[in-house]
């Protein structure tokens, strides 16, 4: 008898182990599901590089300045107006009645709190190399505050849309353990829940200031597979994904329980090729072998067969849709030949091997499939790639940050969602920016000018400068400006945003 | 009994040592841990200022001491990428797991348990070919391929399950399926030849002669002595349960630890993994030592000892 | 099976049940045989195909041709002749990735097993021949192998020394040598009090000699029997690792990590994962029934 026994109370315990385990007021019609593919380190925004992160933050945190999705235009938010006093002061005027999820009311305390923390070397937020061209903040009263800027700082405005208030309060009582994981915003949502590497849970903020959103709750799955978050999508179970991959579009579109919706987004894609030696000498810090692997490659007919056309040539790392893009510079065309004849003259008649480090494709659509076909192209001019993955995005910048990439990995830059040149070349391409392998200095005098000049014709042609050496010096292998790939259920109404942040708040059910 | 349990515990003992040695190991032989955690191009000074701060430079068994002195208290250090204990992070994600393969266990008894009997006692019959022929082949299937047609079947086609998730019983039927239909196959075939060789023993003869019925002869005698080897058995397959578990976790996007373990080895979070891969290792120690108990309870010889 | 109860048998009827069984049994072994040797011929195919894969693939299995993505095959609608099993998500052939792939999982499979085949026997030999205290360090070893849950181990050493082939090889060798040891330790023990082993002693043989002259001869079908069926765990294993990303790494074709890309297209591409999926299905089938009929032909007693 002892076996009935003990398969009884096996069972009996599996019962027990299966009651309950989340128990909530939502139901269907009042939350939209939102899948992700991999979690943010921490609920902190200043303290993340993570698209996730940034994204999260816009829904549970406001800023000073955002923009408007329909126009491109920047406009007020939490601040309500902003003037020049001089050359290089702001002044900043705050909305009136703004509250915490925590009651206390916002005011200018709370900018200069916010920015001293981020300004802080000590530290260590990533989010200091956005507004490093800010010096200090003073409280004029309540709900004024005043930046003074090192030198004019034309982007100032563009910059603030780039970064979340949080509350003094927080940052003094609670401190920056507290806040890796507690949210206090001002923002549309407020965070509920967070089981890591599950989901998060959001819940409306009654007491928002602006716009009140349609939907009361916001589920926010992490789920890694693409398989299984498209499988989701088509049972209903998910509303909203990501980066679907082009060739799945059809199977969305055609399932009757969602769609997709495609978006030029503010995200170019480009190889990096090792110019600076960071990674140790390497054959790419010739120009001649950076120039053969951007003639070997027919970046055209991939965009066109692989992509199904969702990609925009470009020559350079400047996206299309940022200001300072110059359509004067035509990119490389596909020339086998003279790509074997410049690395033979560069020393490698029978071609070279290089490490190439990859990722999974969480902001960039078709990845994979992309990247296999540059391999193949590649090889066909004498470059033999040796693939590397480090599926996790956290880790695959931390080994670029580290020095430990190869000499050629993907790459993609979102520019912070500010529509200017200067988000990638001063973010990304300067000399001692941690996530570039390449290092010039007549380029860095090229972006230290764009960025202290106020006259956008001077800028222009600055940035004109910056692309015609860029692209002459074949400064990284150039891919294309992304558009996004978003699969939606037909219960919603939602747009592809351009700027790849996704707004929880305007999400609508959908007209029948 | 006494005596049989004492021997399990001591070498109880001696296997959680050997389990700690190897998670020690993982790190400090396979790979130094500084050369991961700080950038290639950091000087010399650097890395013996680091290699001083992680105490790398003292013998390497007074850091197999401390790493041991301080697991035994939960401490398996900071996640080198959350910032948070490792310990806490593992534990938070070990019961999702443990439901996970406890649901898979109970699916593959149900399917091995009657088709095995049934296989046994219908030896040569076209049923036991028919289980045989199942056996060999969900041996040789892939885990994952299951997982996938499953939620193209159940969840895009048909809409009758969610496809991926935790949280209410729905979520558990294609993992649980997924999980067990892998381990039932050698489970059948086990509990087949565990019931074959009982029913050969003398005292079912002896049943037989006294005149019982053949269904009491097979329920009280023969299935009670066959569930010996398969509990042995069965302790031993949740080390490779666990195997299964990352598929079916990464597939359904199941919150487990396996997928947690599988992330950090990615992210090369060494404390994490140290950490996970001693607790799994103890709970497989604690299952088997369980399943040891449970035979004694059952088999007369070992009672009797 | 209605049998009456033992008392009431004669004799003779026994004996002509026993008979009966007996030929049955033999006829039954004989079928068994039969089913192992057809599937050790296809799984020769597949071994020629794989070794001689430069001659018989159609393509490059490395050769993208991104204008013919995703062309299913030959016998389905808009499939052509050109790619019989059509092509991937780059448009590389499948045929001519699915010959090339074979190869990795089966020098994995084999040398990964005559890794573990080796350490296992040596350990289970020592453990079985000299006892006591040898074979309870020995004993202990492998309880904690069995204990330690295996595949994190092989993930995490991989992720340590990098994912390749012979690191692969390595790790799947290293991991899987209890099962030689247990078995082969309990045979040994059986072997070591028989006649023809105490006459050796007796005359003075050393104990190599001893070893490996009177005992693994003995032992020699049961190895092969297990290293048989291990292969086939093997290759399973090892998709396994490439499904994660751990195995062999891409372009470099193999069935695990085209199973692992393909699995994003199951919707629309099925022929993309279904086809590689098939063939570790197949492979691995066929070397279980193999195996099977080995046991059945070489050893009917062991048990696995």
């Amino acid at each position: 008898m002892i076996h009935a026994i003990t398969l009884g109370s096996v069972l009996g315990l599996i019962s027990a182990l299966l009651a309950p385990v989340d128990v909530s007021a939502q139901t269907k019609d009042d939350t939209i599901v939102y899948a992700i593919q991999s979690d943010m380190q921490n609920w902190d925004p200043p303290n993340s590089v993570l698209r996730e992160s940034i994204i999260m933050g816009y829904n549970v945190f406001d800023h000073l300045a955002a923009r408007d999705l329909k126009t491109g235009k920047v406009g007020p938010s939490l601040a309500v107006s902003w003037k020049n006093i001089d050359d290089s002061t702001w002044e900043v005027k705050l909305r009136k009645g703004v509250k915490f999820h925590d009651g206390t009311p916002f005011g200018a305390k709370d900018v200069k709190a916010t920015f001293d923390r981020v300004l802080n070397p000590e530290n260590k937020l990533t989010a200091r190399g956005n507004h490093a061209k800010i010096k200090s903040v003073e409280v004029v009263d309540d709900l004024t505050a005043r930046f003074k800027t090192d030198g004019p700082y034309p982007l100032f405005v563009e910059r603030l849309t780039a970064q979340v208030m949080q509350s003094e309060k927080v940052i003094k009582e609670k401190g920056h353990e507290w806040m890796q994981e507690n949210p206090v915003g001002t923002g549309p949502y407020k965070l509920v829940k967070w089981s890591k590497k599950q989901e998060h849970l959001l819940i409306r903020n009654e007491d928002y200031w602006g716009p009140k959103p349609a939907y009361k709750y916001v589920r926010v799955r992490i789920i890694p597979e693409q398989a299984t978050q498209i499988a989701e999508l088509m049972s209903g179970g998910v509303d909203i994904i990501k980066a679907v991959p082009p060739d799945q579009m059809d199977v969305i579109n055609k399932s009757g329980q969602a769609r997709t919706t495609t978006s030029p987004i503010l995200r170019t894609a480009m190889i990096q090729l090792d110019q600076a030696g960071r990674s140790g000498a390497n054959p790419f810090q010739d120009r001649r072998v950076r120039l053969a692997a951007n003639l070997a490659v027919d970046v055209d007919s991939i965009i066109k067969h692989v992509l199904n056309g969702l990609g925009d040539r470009v020559a350079t790392t400047v996206n299309p849709m940022a200001f300072g893009f110059d359509t004067s510079v035509k990119p490389y065309k596909q020339d086998l030949a003279q790509a074997k004849k410049l690395l033979a003259e560069a020393g490698f008649p029978n071609g070279i091997d290089v490490g190439f480090l990859r990722t999974q494709p969480t902001v960039e659509p078709g990845l994979i499939q992309t990247s296999d076909a540059i391999m193949a192209d590649l090889a066909k001019a004498g470059i033999r790639t040796k693939a590397r993955m480090v599926g996790e995005v956290g880790p695959f910048t931390n080994l670029i940050r580290d020095n430990k990439a190869d000499p050629m990995f993907e790459f993609s830059w979102g520019y912070y969602s500010i529509f200017d040149a200067d988000a990638i070349f001063y973010d990304v391409m300067t000399c001692n920016q941690p996530y570039s392998y390449y290092c010039n200095k007549a380029l860095d005098d090229l972006v230290i000018q764009g960025r202290s000049t106020l006259d956008s014709k001077r800028r222009m042609e600055i940035y004109a400068k910056a692309q015609k050496l860029v692209y002459e010096d074949a400064a990284y292998l150039f891919k294309w400006g992304l558009r996004g790939v978003w699969g939606v259920s037909n219960r919603l109404e939602y747009d592809a945003p351009r700027d790849e942040v996704d707004r929880m708040w305007a999400v609508t059910p959908r007209k029948k | 009994m006494r005596r049989y349990i004492a021997r399990q515990l001591v070498q109880l003992v001696v296997v959680v040592f050997g389990i700690s040695l190897l998670a020690f190991a993982i790190l400090h032989v396979l790979g130094d841990p500084v050369l991961l955690l700080l950038p290639q191009n950091a000087g010399k000074e650097e890395f013996e200022r680091y290699r001083h701060l992680l105490g790398l430079d003292r013998p390497i068994y007074v850091q197999y001491w401390k790493f041991v002195s301080r697991a035994v208290l939960g401490d398996f250090g900071k996640s080198w990428y959350a910032d948070t204990p490792a310990f806490s992070l593992v534990l938070e994600r070990m019961p999702p797991t443990i439901y996970l393969t406890l649901s898979g266990l109970v699916v593959a008894l149900v399917i091995a348990l009657p088709l095995g009997t049934v296989a046994a006692l219908r030896r040569h019959s076209w049923v036991d070919s028919l289980c045989t022929a199942v056996a060999v082949a969900g041996q040789a299937a892939p885990i994952f391929w299951l997982g996938i047609m499953l939620i193209i079947v159940f969840s895009v086609r048909l809409r009758l399950l969610p496809a991926s998730g935790y949280g209410t019983w729905q979520n558990f039927l294609m993992p649980a399926f997924c999980l067990g239909a892998a381990l039932a196959p050698i489970t059948m075939r086990l509990v087949r030849s565990g019931v074959i060789e009982v029913m050969n023993m003398e005292f079912i003869k002896t049943a037989r002669a006294k005149g019982l019925a053949e269904g009491r002869v097979v329920v009280k005698h023969a299935f009670r002595n066959a569930c010996i080897p398969v509990i042995t058995v069965l302790g031993l397959q949740f080390g490779q349960l666990l195997g299964g578990a990352i598929i079916t976790e990464t597939i359904f996007a199941w919150p487990g630890v396996a997928t947690l373990t599988v992330e950090s080895i990615r992210n090369q979070d060494f404390p994490v993994v140290q950490c996970a891969v001693v607790l799994l290792a103890l709970l497989i120690v604690m299952v088997n030592l369980f399943v040891d108990v449970v035979v004694g309870l059952i088999d007369p010889r070992i009672r009797a000892s | 099976m209605s049998t009456p109860s033992r008392v009431e048998l004669t004799e003779m009827g026994a004996a002509h049940i026993a008979a009966s069984a007996a030929r049955q049994a033999t006829w039954r072994r004989l079928l068994r045989l039969r089913w192992g040797v057809g599937a050790a011929v296809v799984l020769l195919l597949i071994i020629a195909s794989a070794t001689v894969a430069p001659l018989i693939a159609p393509y490059d299995p490395l050769a993208v041709d991104i204008r013919h993505r995703l062309s299913p095959p030959a016998w389905m609608d808009r499939g052509t002749a050109e790619h019989l099993l059509g092509t991937d998500q780059v448009g590389r052939d499948l045929l001519a990735r699915m010959i090339y792939g074979g190869r990795v999982s089966l020098v994995v499979g084999v040398a990964a097993v005559i890794i573990s085949a080796t350490i296992g026997v040596l350990l289970g030999l020592s453990a079985g021949y000299f006892g006591g205290n040898t074979d309870w360090t020995i004993m202990t070893l492998i309880n904690v192998m069995l204990t330690f849950p295996f595949v994190l181990l092989a993930l995490a050493v991989i992720a340590v020394l990098g994912p390749n082939l012979v690191n692969m090889i390595i790790v799947l060798g290293v991991a899987g040598w209890p099962i030689y040891a247990r078995v082969v330790r309990a045979e040994t023990l059986a072997i070591r009090e028989r006649e023809f082993v105490l006459a050796g002693r007796a005359l003075g043989m050393g104990h190599v000699r001893l070893v490996f002259r009177q005992i693994v001869p003995n032992l020699v079908s049961t190895i092969v029997v297990i290293a048989t069926l291990q292969v086939a765990q093997v290759i399973i294993l090892e998709s396994f690792l490439s499904f994660l990303g751990l195995g062999v790494q891409p372009p470099t074709p193999a069935w695990g990590n085209m199973l692992g890309e393909g699995r994003v297209y199951m919707l629309n591409s099925w022929w993309i994962a279904t086809f590689p999926g098939l063939a570790i299905f197949v492979t691995t089938l066929v070397i279980n029934l193999m195996g099977n009929a080995l046991r059945d032909w070489l050893d009917p007693h062991l048990k696995l």
